[in-house]
């Protein structure tokens, strides 16, 4: 029984996480704790754990890891003392604003012998498994061109403050994609061109929307929405949409594509319900095999690190109007 | 209002039909083809004639449809001009800004009318979307995003594959979506592109392009030519207090035709009849300007500025870096 922990619930995904760790049969929500004790306390009893307001008496619990869901700035302070621990780390992404940040994470972890993973769901969606499947099968040949979103709601709170979460829409919404066009292609990142900005919700201090052009090893060709675009009236959370295309033929993945159209007119708002697999418990399976096997998880820091090279060049090249290198 | 068509095959033919809708009368068919003029001639009840910069020429003619394949649009123009007739000429405007240039300043001299076929300007689905631009029901608008393709263009004469004629999806199709976002949301400041030219010898192309413009708005354009099959057109448009997004798969009529025994699956084809076509729509807003009622909805400018975004992404995708629009 891999006993794990959480650290923080100030990111949503943490809820999530919280009830798959409840759902698996081998594993145990040991505990939680958060730098706000009024959260971790009400998460704690939502989730039927003890909440522990110390964070070296949390860590010094017999427990095997720890899921890190703070807000971004946050994550490197605490994935250094759970390494430093002994616990096996997985990481809410993006793993740090900076790479620098994810260097010393990656390195942290090394050091301490743990394995440290970063939150990467959606390599766990099962439209993007079946594809990924195929692309490994040589379906669509080689891949010459993507074109792909992460549209969402504004998620507002610490999502917008710069001080908390190192960056906006472009650095919240660009990681997943990154993450899954390296894993599904087998190729790196080379240069990245980004046009972005604070141009749909007024009155914060990062950019709400991002349009970027990356190229791969080998030239292929990427164009990239990463934005907080959907109006709050809009029937879901946003979407992830992957166009791939290559030799042999072309592919489309709307990742969240399987739904139904829910009319309540409680809401006055239609709305969309995602009836397909979870992806956050592959995620947290993962995880938790990963824990026992003492291994690091299938997305590791270092992919996370790699998916955060990719947005801090896009920063750099949207403030300069230059296409730059990556890495 | 007497009608010269350069050009008779696809757009030509349509164009024709399309005047004749507006009130014009076709009395002259031209094109490189003898046998070409000849259908599309009978089909009008008009004249077929082989040499076309002779039918610019023609007593009978008031206004000249440019129909060709892209590169020779500009000089048609240049002869209608001199001729002293009015121009319709289909989108792009043409093949270099050079050309453009020239042919632009043959009009000014002189002074005929010409109207560029930037025909998505009276889509109705798009003409919906201004209308709650206009109205201000998205706010402020933030982020455009457009998707437009399918198969690789086929066409009688083959040209779309010439990169040196069609200059692609970016030149040839999503010029449709960089004149539409410039029309509601003003002049860009600069542009970035990516393309597949490397393979398109293999007659795929794909265009992902970004353009910023000068007010701010950010707008993405996917142009494919690289589907086996199909044909669709996607938009969002994100603003402050809202949103609109169009998908073309989307439609009220999807027919299959029943295959013969053994021959496969048929395609299933979306339909989206409107009462009113956008071309007929473009020709009756041509003919109002002829008639001197009211400004055209497209200028020479306009044109001008199809051709220049869509090089100007060209260049980009050649430079790997933006193009700044001065």
């Amino acid at each position: 029984m891999a006993k794990i922990g959480v650290m923080s619930f100030a990111h949503m995904h943490a809820l999530s996480y919280a009830a798959c760790l409840n759902e698996l049969a081998g594993a145990e929500l040991a505990a939680i704790w958060d730098d706000d004790p009024r959260r971790g306390r009400e998460q704690a009893a939502a989730h039927r754990t003890k909440f522990v307001e110390n964070m070296d008496d949390f860590l010094a619990l017999d427990m095997d890891g720890v899921i890190v869901a703070s807000e971004n700035v946050k994550h490197r302070a605490m994935v250094e003392k759970a390494a430093a621990a002994g616990k096996w780390i997985l990481c809410e992404k993006p793993l740090a604003p900076t790479v620098e940040d994810c260097r010393a994470m990656v390195d942290a972890c090394k050091k301490a012998g743990v394995g440290l993973g970063t939150a990467f769901p959606c390599r766990y969606i099962p439209s993007v498994m079946a594809v990924k499947e195929e692309l490994d099968k040589g379906v669509y040949g080689e891949i010459y061109a993507a074109s792909c979103t992460n549209n969402g709601q504004f998620p507002g709170g610490w999502f917008a403050k710069r001080e908390l979460a190192g960056g906006g829409a472009t650095m919240d919404h660009t990681v997943h994609v990154a993450d899954l066009l390296r894993w599904m292609l087998n190729r790196e990142f080379t240069r990245v061109y980004c046009e972005n900005g604070n141009l749909l919700r007024p009155g914060i201090d990062v950019d709400d929307v991002g349009s970027l052009h990356m190229e791969m090893e080998g030239g292929v060709i990427v164009s990239h929405i990463a934005s907080w675009n959907r109006a709050a009236s809009f029937p879901t959370w946003g979407d992830v949409t992957l166009e791939l295309i290559g030799e042999k033929g072309v592919v489309a993945v709307d990742a969240f594509n399987q739904k139904l159209h829910v009319y309540d007119d409680a809401a006055m708002k239609a709305a969309w319900n995602y009836w397909g697999g979870n992806p956050d418990l592959g995620l947290i399976k993962d995880f938790v095999a990963a824990v026992d096997e003492k291994r690091d998880p299938a997305a590791t820091g270092v992919d996370g690190m790699k998916a955060v090279e990719v947005t801090v060049a896009a920063y750099k090249s949207a403030s300069t109007h230059r296409m730059v290198p990556i890495g | 209002m007497n009608l010269g068509v350069i050009g008779c095959n696809t757009m030509g033919l349509m164009h024709c039909q399309m005047a004749v809708n507006a009130g014009l009368k076709v009395v002259a068919c031209g094109d490189i083809s003898r046998d070409n003029a000849r259908k599309a001639a009978r089909k009008f009840g008009a004249e077929a004639v082989g040499d076309c910069f002779a039918l610019c020429a023609r007593d009978d003619v008031d206004v000249i449809a440019v129909c060709t394949p892209t590169p020779t649009h500009t000089d048609y123009i240049k002869a209608a001009a001199a001729a002293g007739k009015h121009i319709f000429c289909e989108k792009p405007l043409g093949r270099t800004l050079e050309k453009v240039d020239g042919a632009l300043a043959a009009v000014e001299k002189a002074g005929v009318k010409l109207y560029v076929g930037h025909v998505l300007r009276f889509f109705q689905e798009f003409e919906a979307m201004k209308a709650q631009v206009d109205a201000g029901k998205l706010g402020t608008v933030g982020f455009v995003k457009t998707y437009r393709g399918g198969i690789f263009p086929g066409g009688k004469l083959g040209w779309f594959s010439d990169w040196n004629m069609s200059g692609g999806v970016t030149l040839d199709t999503i010029v449709h979506d960089m004149d539409w976002v410039r029309y509601v949301f003003g002049d860009p400041a600069r542009i970035f592109a990516q393309n597949l030219k490397r393979v398109f010898s293999e007659r795929i192309d794909y265009a992902l392009v970004t353009m910023r413009m000068k007010s701010g708005v950010i707008c993405n354009i996917v142009g494919t030519w690289a589907h086996p099959s199909g044909f669709r057109v996607k938009v969002d448009i994100c603003g402050d207090k809202g949103m609109v997004t169009f998908d073309s798969s989307e439609a009220p009529v999807c027919a299959q035709l029943r295959q013969g025994a053994g021959a496969g699956p048929s395609t299933i084809v979306p339909g989206s009849p409107v009462l009113v076509s956008p071309y007929q729509l473009e020709w009756e807003d041509f003919a109002a300007w002829l008639a001197g009622k009211g400004e055209p909805r497209v200028t020479p400018e306009d044109g001008r500025w199809g051709v220049r975004m869509a090089l100007g992404a060209l260049e980009s995708a050649e430079a790997g870096q933006p193009v700044e629009f001065n």
